[in-house]
């Protein structure tokens, strides 16, 4: 593989465990444009020497200037929280690093990235067959840096907690995970009946 | 993997989403007198400098400011900024895999279109029984054609597996073409995946 290969796809890789913060960005845009053509019509109006479709400049003007005089207190303090948390909504999409949940695994020579629920479910398969239980008795999420297995054992059948976590351990290091996540295995102390 | 502007969504946002948190947290504290005494003084402080502006841009005969009509075209100007950045998000696909016009061996172009890796690795995924879906598609990325490779493995299936086998296929594609483009595989989780059987009898 050239170089110039290998570089691009780890920028690949880094492009892919980021979001593209695209919904934010156009939801944010079509909130502008929607306030922009409305300034709009409002300002071509005023500027042909017509009257005012909702409200005219001078009046909406004065209407902010004056506040908080003509609206209930409780109703301005509820509008600007609701303005804020907007806001704020807008602003940690922008600020907060935007990771995703997927994990790359190492290739000699492509970009891989995988759905952290993919991952799951594939361990949640080798959890289920070391336990000998159905698929509706194991729960696995997946954490930055914390495997969690939940096993529901059938009633009067007793799950082996340490075989459970040697076989997701080694499906985990199958996958090369970087970095290796802890596994924890928790068994339900009450078991299902009739799976 | 495409060409959305990242850098220019993340700096507007942050505009956009601190522009919308002041005015809500002057509305919420307008409720404060003192707050209150000061937003109307210098709103009446304002009012009359843009009082004093429009009177003075108002040209002689003319009832209002010429001022309305550089803020209506401001406006369209905006909204026509706006589109394009929306316009940006999720760009780049392209329709060329690969394209050399070097004069040396022999003078002349050669361009492989981005269908031929496109249906030669989703045919090859389409006969296996452990994924759901694929999906290939070209981008251009940083300037050069980049191969996606999506795929839909069905529940339970070991993802490692998965990218080892495709990553072959694309070893070959390699060999067939003769250039290397950077190749993103990910495999993902949909709804048909969720939903589907998780085992076959293989």
């Amino acid at each position: 593989m050239t170089d110039d290969t290998t570089r691009l796809t780890s920028e690949v890789i880094r492009r892919e465990m980021h979001s593209s913060r695209a919904v934010p960005a156009t939801i944010a845009a079509v909130l502008v444009i929607l306030v922009c053509l409305y300034v709009m019509l409002e300002a071509a109006l005023k500027a042909l020497g017509q009257e005012p479709w909702l409200l005219g400049p001078e009046t909406a003007a004065g209407w902010v200037g004056s506040l908080p005089e003509g609206v209930s207190p409780t109703v301005l303090a509820a509008a600007g929280a609701l303005l804020f948390l907007v806001g704020l909504f807008f602003f940690l999409a922008a600020v907060l690093p935007g990771r995703r949940a997927r994990l790359s695994i190492p290739n000699e020579r492509t970009a891989v990235v995988v759905d952290a629920e993919v991952l799951a479910s594939s361990l949640a398969r080798r959890a289920r067959i070391a336990a000998g239980v159905a698929p509706e008795q194991v729960l696995v999420t997946i954490g930055r840096r914390l495997v969690d297995v939940q096993v529901r054992p059938t009633s009067g059948i007793p799950v082996n907690d340490g075989a459970v976590r040697a076989a997701v351990e080694d499906e985990l290091r199958r996958t090369a995970v970087e970095p290796v996540p802890e596994v924890h295995v928790i068994v339900a102390k009450s078991g299902v009946i009739g799976q | 993997m495409n060409q959305t502007p990242r850098t220019v969504n993340r700096i507007l946002l942050g505009l956009f989403g601190l522009i919308l948190m002041l005015a809500g947290g002057l509305a919420m504290t307008l409720g404060v007198p003192a707050v209150a005494r000061w937003w109307q003084t210098t709103a009446a402080q304002a009012g009359e400098a843009i009082d004093g502006v429009l009177d003075a841009t108002t040209l002689a005969g003319q009832r209002d400011s010429w001022l309305w009509i550089v803020v209506a075209l401001l406006m369209v100007l905006l909204v026509i900024l706006m589109l394009a950045w929306v316009a940006n998000q999720g760009k780049g696909r392209s329709g060329t895999l690969a394209y050399d016009d070097d004069a040396d061996p022999v003078p002349g172009s050669v361009t492989i279109n981005a269908a031929v890796a496109e249906q030669a690795l989703k045919a090859a995924l389409s006969e296996r029984v452990d994924l759901v879906n694929s999906a290939v598609s070209t981008y251009e990325f940083r300037g050069k054609p980049a191969l996606k490779v999506r795929v839909f493995p069905r529940q339970g299936v070991a993802p490692y597996v998965v990218a080892e086998e495709v990553s072959t296929l694309v070893a070959a594609l390699d060999e067939v073409l003769g250039v290397q483009t950077p190749v993103l595989i990910s495999v993902s989780s949909g709804a048909r995946s969720r939903f589907t059987r998780a085992e076959r009898v293989r």
